[in-house]
C-alpha cells in the first residue's frame, strides 16, 4: 500500500514538473501567433496543385503571427467533414463553402458570418456585381465571397473531329440529331456526359433546358404554389431530355459513366461534344508538375472551342445559360466579433482574393476569377477561350439545385437518370417532384 | 467461520474492480452512442451543439412513420435482403463445399485455391469496388470483348450481303438486308430507316467498302450494353457477384480449419460403410459444424447489413437509387445536401433491428435443425 502510494506521488510530482515546465516555455516575450483553422477543399492530383500550396506558403511566410492550421479534403470527404463539423458543432475558423446545395446546412444555420461588413464595401466593389449578390447565396447575405461565377452549362465541341466528318457546328438541335448517323458511323458519340452522378444531367444541361423552355418567373410561381410541376410545360422539358436519349443524341451508357471519365473520352475522340460546367475546362489544362495535358496547348487552341447549346424546339427564351455564384471562403459565425482571430481570418481572406492570387489561380485554370481586371498573357487557349463564350450568353438561368429545397430537387436528379434507364417517363418524374414540392410547401 | 463476510467482501470487491474497467468502457464505447442515437431519431435535433445550442425536443416516432413511408428504404431494405441471402445462400455454402473439396483431397493442389480464393478477402475493398465497377463499366473489359465479336460476326455478314448481292450495289433490298442484320440501332436513329441509311451509302465510292465496312459495323452492329445492369431489378446482380466473389475464400478458411478439427476416422469409417461424400457432407460435416455455420451465419449477416464500402465504390448506390443500401441511404440522409440526423439515426436503428432479427432467426434454426459438435 505505501509502495503505491510513494509511485502515485511521484507521479504527481513528474506531471506538476511537466506542466509548469511547459507553462514557462510558453510564456517567453514572442507572442503566440493567432491560430487559423482552414477546411480547404481542393484535390492534390490537380493541376495547378503546386502552385495553389505556394500561395498559402507565402501568406505564412508574410504573416507570421498567424498560423494556419489547414485540413485539405476533396469531394464526398470533404462533405462529409464538413456534416460532421456541423453535427458536432466546432466549425474550423476559414471553410470552403457552397452558395446554396451541399452547403445548405451552414446558410441555413446562419453558421458562417456575414462578409460584406467584415471585408468592407470598398474591397467587395472589386469583384463583378453577382458575385457579392446576396441574393445570390441561401443565406441572402454573403455567407461566402464566391472566386468566380459559374456557368453549369458548356458545349465543349471538338471542331476538327466535327470537319473531318464534313459537319458544321449545330445551330438548333435538329443540327445535332442530324449529325448522330454519320458520327456513330465513324464509332463517335454525338454528345457526352458523364451522367452517373445524379448531379450532372440537372445542373449541366436540364436547368438550362428549364430556363429556355419556362424562365425563372415560372420556377418562382411553382415554389409559391401558383404553377406545378405537374404542368405540361414542366413535363415538356424533363421530354425533351427523354427526346434525347431516344434520339442518340446521349447514349444511355452515360448512365453508367463516372464524372472523372469524362474529360478522357472526349479529349480521346470518343464524342464530338462535351456537355459539362466551365469549371470542366481545368481538366484539359497542362499539369505543370508533369508538363501533361489531356489536351494540349496546340489543339486547345485549334481543335476545340465552346458553344452555347443549340436552340431547343418550343424555346422561349433563346440562347439562355444556367449560372449560378461560385464557390468561396467563408468565416466561421463561433470566431468572436472584433477578435485577434477574426482579423486574421479577414487578413486571409483578403490576400487569397487580392489580384497577385486570382492572377495565379486564372493561370493556373482553376477558374475565371470574379475579380475584376484580372488577365494574363500566360492562360492555355481553354482559359482564354472561355470569358469569349461567357460574352456570347446574354443572360442567364437558374441552376434548380441552387434554387430549390434538397428534398425537391433529389426526385428531380433521380429521375432525370431513371429517364435515361428508361424506367419512368417525363409524367412519373414530373409527379414525383410535383409530390416533393408539395411536401416542401407543407414544411414550410 | 468469522473471516468468512470478510472473504465475501473482499471477492465482490475484486469482481468489481475486473469487471467495471470493461463495463464502463461499454458504456461509453457502446451504450452511449446506441443511446443517444436513439434519442436523435425520436427527436427534432437538427446539429450544433446537443447541450447549449439550439433547443431541440422529443417528438415521437415520427421519423420512423415517415420511414415507413418513404419507398426508398424499401427498396434499400430490399437490396440489403439480396445481399444477405447472397451472403448466407451462396458464401456459406461455396465455402463450405469448397472447404470439403480441399480437405477431402477431392481437387489437388488445395492450397493453391485456398490462396486464390482467399485473396479478394485481403484485397482492399475500395480497390476492389473500383476494379469491378471499371469491368462493368460501358467502356470496361466485358463490354469491350463482346462488342468485339459481335463486331466480327456482323462484319461477316456485311461482306456476304454485298458478295450475295453480287458486289458493291447500294439497292432497298441491300440495305434492308445490312438493316435486319444488325441491331435496333437503325430504327433508333433514323425516321425512315432504309431512305436515310440508302442515302448515307450513297456517298462511298466502291473502292471505300473497307471503309463502308467499318463504318456499317459502327452504325449498325449489335451492341452489348452494360445499361441494363442499372435497372432497377437487375442492378444488383453484378454486386452479388463481387460480394459473392469476395467473401467466400473467407468461410473456406473458416470451415476448413474446423474441419481439420474433426476425426478423420468418422470420415473413413462412413466411407467404408458406403456413405457418398454428399452423405458425408450432409450426415456428418453438417451437423458437426452447425455451430462454426451459426456463427458463419451471423458474420455474413451483420457484415451484409454493413456492407457499405463495395456498393459505395461500385456505383454510390445508383444509378438513380436502384443499388442503395440502407447504410448508403443513412450516410445519404446524415452527409448530403441538408443533413436530416433524426431519420439518419432512424435508419441506422432499423438497421440494428433488422440484423437483430435475422441473427434471432439463425439461432432458432440451429436450435431446431442444428446438430451437436
Amino acid at each position: 500500500m505505501k509502495k503505491a502510494t510513494a509511485i502515485l506521488a511521484v507521479l504527481l510530482l513528474l506531471s506538476a514538473a511537466i506542466v509548469f515546465a511547459g507553462g514557462q516555455g510558453g510564456g517567453g516575450t514572442m507572442a503566440e501567433p493567432t491560430v487559423l483553422t482552414v477546411l480547404y477543399y481542393i484535390d492534390a492530383t490537380q493541376a495547378g496543385y503546386a502552385e495553389d500550396q505556394a500561395i498559402w506558403a507565402k501568406f505564412s511566410a508574410e504573416n507570421p503571427d498567424i498560423k494556419i492550421q489547414k485540413e485539405e479534403l476533396f469531394d464526398e470527404a470533404f462533405h462529409q467533414k464538413v456534416a460532421a463539423y456541423v453535427a458536432a458543432g466546432n466549425l474550423p475558423d476559414v471553410m470552403f463553402m457552397w452558395p446554396s446545395g451541399r452547403s445548405t446546412a451552414l446558410h441555413e444555420k446562419k453558421l458562417v458570418k456575414d462578409l460584406t461588413p467584415l471585408l468592407g464595401r470598398e474591397f467587395l466593389s472589386n469583384f463583378v456585381p453577382a458575385a457579392v449578390d446576396p441574393a445570390n447565396q441561401k443565406s441572402k447575405f454573403l455567407a461566402e465571397l464566391p472566386q468566380s461565377v459559374t456557368y453549369t452549362t458548356v458545349m465543349y465541341s471538338n471542331t476538327k473531329l466535327l470537319k473531318d466528318n464534313g459537319l458544321a457546328e449545330p445551330k438548333a438541335y435538329s443540327d445535332l440529331k442530324a449529325m448522330v448517323p454519320k458520327l456513330r458511323a465513324k464509332g463517335v458519340q454525338t454528345v457526352l456526359m458523364a451522367n452517373k452522378d445524379t448531379w450532372v444531367m440537372q445542373s449541366c444541361l436540364f436547368s438550362t433546358i428549364t430556363g429556355r423552355l419556362l424562365g425563372d418567373a415560372w420556377i418562382d410561381s411553382v415554389k409559391a404554389g401558383r404553377a406545378n410541376f405537374s404542368d405540361k410545360a414542366f413535363v415538356d422539358a424533363l421530354g425533351f431530355v427523354d427526346t434525347m436519349y431516344k434520339d442518340g443524341v446521349i447514349s444511355r451508357d452515360t448512365i453508367q459513366l463516372a464524372y472523372g471519365e469524362g474529360p478522357a473520352l472526349f479529349a480521346e475522340n470518343k464524342s464530338a461534344f462535351l456537355v459539362d460546367g466551365d469549371w470542366r475546362q481545368g481538366a484539359f489544362l497542362t499539369d505543370s508538375s508533369t508538363g501533361v495535358a489531356l489536351i494540349d496547348p496546340q489543339r486547345q487552341k485549334n481543335d476545340f472551342s465552346f458553344l452555347n447549346f443549340p436552340a431547343i424546339p418550343g424555346e422561349k427564351n433563346p440562347g439562355i445559360v444556367s449560372a449560378i455564384v461560385g464557390v468561396g471562403f467563408g468565416i466561421s459565425s463561433s470566431v468572436p466579433a472584433g477578435s485577434a482571430k477574426e482579423e486574421a481570418a479577414v487578413r486571409w481572406m483578403k490576400y487569397y482574393y487580392s489580384p497577385e492570387v486570382q492572377k495565379i489561380k486564372l493561370e493556373t485554370g482553376a477558374y475565371i476569377p470574379s475579380r475584376k481586371g484580372i488577365t494574363s498573357d500566360k492562360v492555355e487557349p481553354f482559359t482564354q477561350k472561355m470569358p469569349l463564350y461567357y460574352a456570347s450568353i446574354n443572360k442567364t438561368c437558374y441552376v434548380l439545385d441552387g434554387v430549390l429545397d434538397v428534398d425537391v430537387y433529389t426526385p428531380l436528379n433521380n429521375g432525370l437518370q431513371e429517364m435515361g434507364l428508361g424506367s419512368k417517363n417525363p409524367t412519373q418524374v414530373a409527379a414525383d417532384v410535383q409530390k416533393a414540392i408539395e411536401a416542401w410547401r407543407a414544411k414550410q | 467461520m468469522s473471516q468468512r463476510p470478510w472473504k465475501v467482501v473482499e471477492e465482490r470487491r475484486a469482481y468489481w474492480s475486473m469487471v467495471c474497467p470493461a463495463v464502463i468502457l461499454y458504456v461509453f464505447v457502446f451504450a452511449f452512442p446506441i443511446i443517444i442515437s436513439i434519442v436523435i431519431s425520436l427527436s427534432n435535433y437538427a446539429g450544433g451543439k446537443m447541450f447549449g445550442g439550439e433547443a431541440w425536443w422529443i417528438t415521437g416516432f415520427q421519423q420512423y412513420i415517415k420511414l415507413a413511408r418513404d419507398p426508398y428504404f424499401w427498396l434499400a431494405l430490399k437490396n440489403n435482403v439480396y445481399i444477405v441471402l447472397i451472403s448466407v445462400f451462396g458464401q456459406l455454402p461455396l465455402g463450405l463445399i469448397f472447404a470439403y473439396l480441399i480437405y477431402r483431397r477431392i481437387v489437388r493442389f488445395g492450397e493453391f485455391w485456398q490462396g486464390i480464393l482467399y485473396m479478394p478477402a485481403i484485397i482492399s475493398v475500395i480497390v476492389i469496388g473500383i476494379m469491378w465497377n471499371i469491368i462493368f463499366s460501358p467502356y470496361g473489359l466485358i463490354a469491350e470483348l463482346v462488342n468485339r465479336s459481335y463486331a466480327a460476326a456482323f462484319s461477316r455478314q456485311v461482306e456476304r450481303i454485298f458478295s450475295e448481292a453480287g458486289g458493291f450495289q447500294i439497292t432497298d433490298e441491300v440495305v434492308k438486308r445490312l438493316i435486319a442484320a444488325g441491331g435496333p440501332t437503325a430504327t433508333h436513329i433514323f425516321a425512315d430507316p432504309v431512305a436515310e441509311l440508302k442515302a448515307l451509302l450513297s456517298h462511298y465510292s466502291p473502292d471505300q467498302f473497307a471503309v463502308l465496312k467499318q463504318d456499317l459495323v459502327n452504325l449498325l452492329a449489335r451492341k452489348w450494353s452494360p445499361a441494363f445492369l442499372a435497372k432497377r431489378d437487375v442492378a444488383m446482380l453484378p454486386i452479388l457477384f463481387v460480394v459473392l466473389w469476395m467473401w467466400t475464400g473467407m468461410y473456406l478458411i473458416l470451415f476448413l480449419a474446423n474441419m481439420q478439427r474433426i476425426d478423420s476416422g468418422i470420415v473413413e469409417a462412413a466411407r467404408i460403410d458406403g456413405a457418398s461424400e454428399g452423405q458425408i457432407i450432409w450426415r456428418i460435416m453438417l451437423p458437426m459444424l452447425s455451430g462454426v455455420v451459426v456463427n458463419a451465419a451471423i458474420l455474413c449477416i451483420a457484415g451484409s447489413l454493413n456492407s457499405f464500402e463495395l456498393v459505395f465504390a461500385m456505383t454510390g448506390g445508383g444509378p438513380a437509387r436502384v443499388t442503395q443500401l440502407l447504410s448508403i441511404y443513412m450516410y445519404d440522409r446524415a452527409f448530403m445536401g441538408a443533413p436530416d440526423y433524426p431519420l439518419a439515426n432512424a435508419i441506422a436503428l432499423a438497421i440494428v433491428i433488422f440484423s437483430l432479427i435475422l441473427i434471432m432467426l439463425t439461432k432458432v434454426v440451429e436450435r431446431r435443425y442444428g446438430g451437436r459438435e
